[in-house]
Order: structure tokens, then sequence, then C-alpha cells
């Protein structure tokens, strides 16, 4: 099951937003891999790689999990990467 | 304002033999590195201490990466960057740290550093070739490199 998504950070995928968006990932009941069009899939409960993907606001994002649970997990996570997590109460 | 321009790091910007006995010690270093460089304002120093109270900046394999809040943006006169080699390491909320990558940065030009940064530390030999680099050129040269994205 794949979700795309455009990254809502208006700074970017920096150390912070990864690191709430891994926990996230790290409590679904399956994995989710996470893409751009121009790096491969990493693991999304991984702050390095998710850092590595170099993302910047608008960077769009392909979501990819399988499995029970593989829906829910990627409407969390979608929504994580679409919120500008530097907004308070973001 | 170049907000997507990546900052680069000057050899003056390199400390190989830093020493420091905790982490608020290490990051008066880095702070004073940036001020040295004329990249931040005085305050900055401080956004660099909250930032890290927020949430440690430990990233992994050894390698820290303090900078300031969003709300510190203003005390940044230019983008940069500093590195901080603690050869004795510095215990951090983490693991223990012998690398800090000191970041002043006003837009996002610094993503593009942590992408690079975060493709050294995923792989081991880089990550233990940054750790161990005593010579500044190199530390300069690993962190200037140009991703060769596929």
């Amino acid at each position: 099951m794949i979700r795309t998504v455009l990254l809502g950070g208006r700074a970017g995928l920096h150390m912070r937003a990864a690191a709430r968006i891994a926990v996230a990932a790290a409590q679904q009941p399956v994995s989710v891999t996470v893409r751009t069009l121009d790096r491969p899939a990493v693991p999304a409960d991984s702050v390095l790689s998710l850092l590595s993907l170099g993302a910047l606001c608008g960077t769009e994002l392909i979501l990819e999990a399988y499995g029970p649970g593989a829906e829910v997990a990627l409407t969390s996570l979608a929504d994580l990467f679409a919120t500008d997590l530097d907004v308070a109460g973001a | 304002m170049n907000t997507n321009v990546r900052p680069v790091l000057e050899l003056r910007g390199v400390r190989v033999a830093a020493a420091a006995r905790d982490r608020v010690a290490a990051i008066h270093r880095c702070a004073d590195v940036l001020e040295e460089l004329g990249a931040v304002q005085p305050g900055y120093r401080e956004a660099m201490l909250d930032r890290e109270w927020a949430m440690s900046t430990y990233l992994g394999e050894g390698v820290a990466i303090p900078h300031g809040l969003d709300v510190s943006r203003v005390l940044v006169r230019r983008d940069a960057l500093a590195v901080l080699r603690f050869p004795d390491g510095v215990m951090w909320d983490g693991g223990r740290v012998t690398v800090c990558v000191a970041i002043a940065a006003r837009g996002d030009g610094h993503i593009a550093l942590l992408s690079a940064l975060a493709d050294i530390l995923l792989d081991q030999e880089r990550a233990r070739a940054l750790r161990e680099a005593t010579d500044p050129a190199a530390i300069v040269e690993m962190l200037n490199a140009v991703e060769d994205r596929p």
C-alpha cells in the first residue's frame, strides 16, 4: 500500500521533526518506508534515515507499508509529514 | 536571505583537539567557534543550550549537532558550520560524543547538510573516518562533499 504526501514543515525535515516522526513510526504495527523521487526507500522509524532524505518543504514523499494496520499507519504518518511540526500545538 | 544555500564548512571552523568535561561545556565551545566565525550573535549560545534541553541533539555514531531554535534564527548573521572534535569524548544524552557539528542556520539550507551528514553516519566506514579524522582539511572535504545522489 502506497501513500504520497508533500512535506508540510516550512523549515524542511529537520532533526526534531524527524525524531517525532521516527517515534510515531516505531509505534506502528507495521514497518513503514519513505522515499523521495530521487532517494531510495528508507525505514521511517530511523532518524538518520529520515534526515538522509534531505526533504524540503513541499518535497514529495512516498510512504509504503503492507499488512494488517498498514492503512492506519500510513494515514497517521502521512498526517505528521504533512503537518508543520514547528507550529505551536502541532 | 540565502535560505536554500547549504552552509559551507570553512577550515577555520574546525577544531580537532577540543576538550569539554560535559555536554554544557561542549556546547559553549561550539558557540565560541560560531562566534569567532562571525556567524552568530552572542545570544545564540543560550538558544543552543535551550534547544539541547528541549531534546538532545545526539544524532548517533558519536556525533551531535548542537544548534539553535526557530526563534533564534534572528541571531544568525550568516549560515555557517563548525566542527569540533573531542578526542576524549563527552557524555551526551544518547551516547558518547566525539564530534560536534554545530549549525547556525536561518533557513532550510542546512537540510542538505543534514542529509550529507546522515549519509556519512549510516555508512560505518565513513562514520569512523569522520570520528577519527585529525586533519582539518579532511573533515572539511568530507562535510562539504557534494552528494552524488542517484
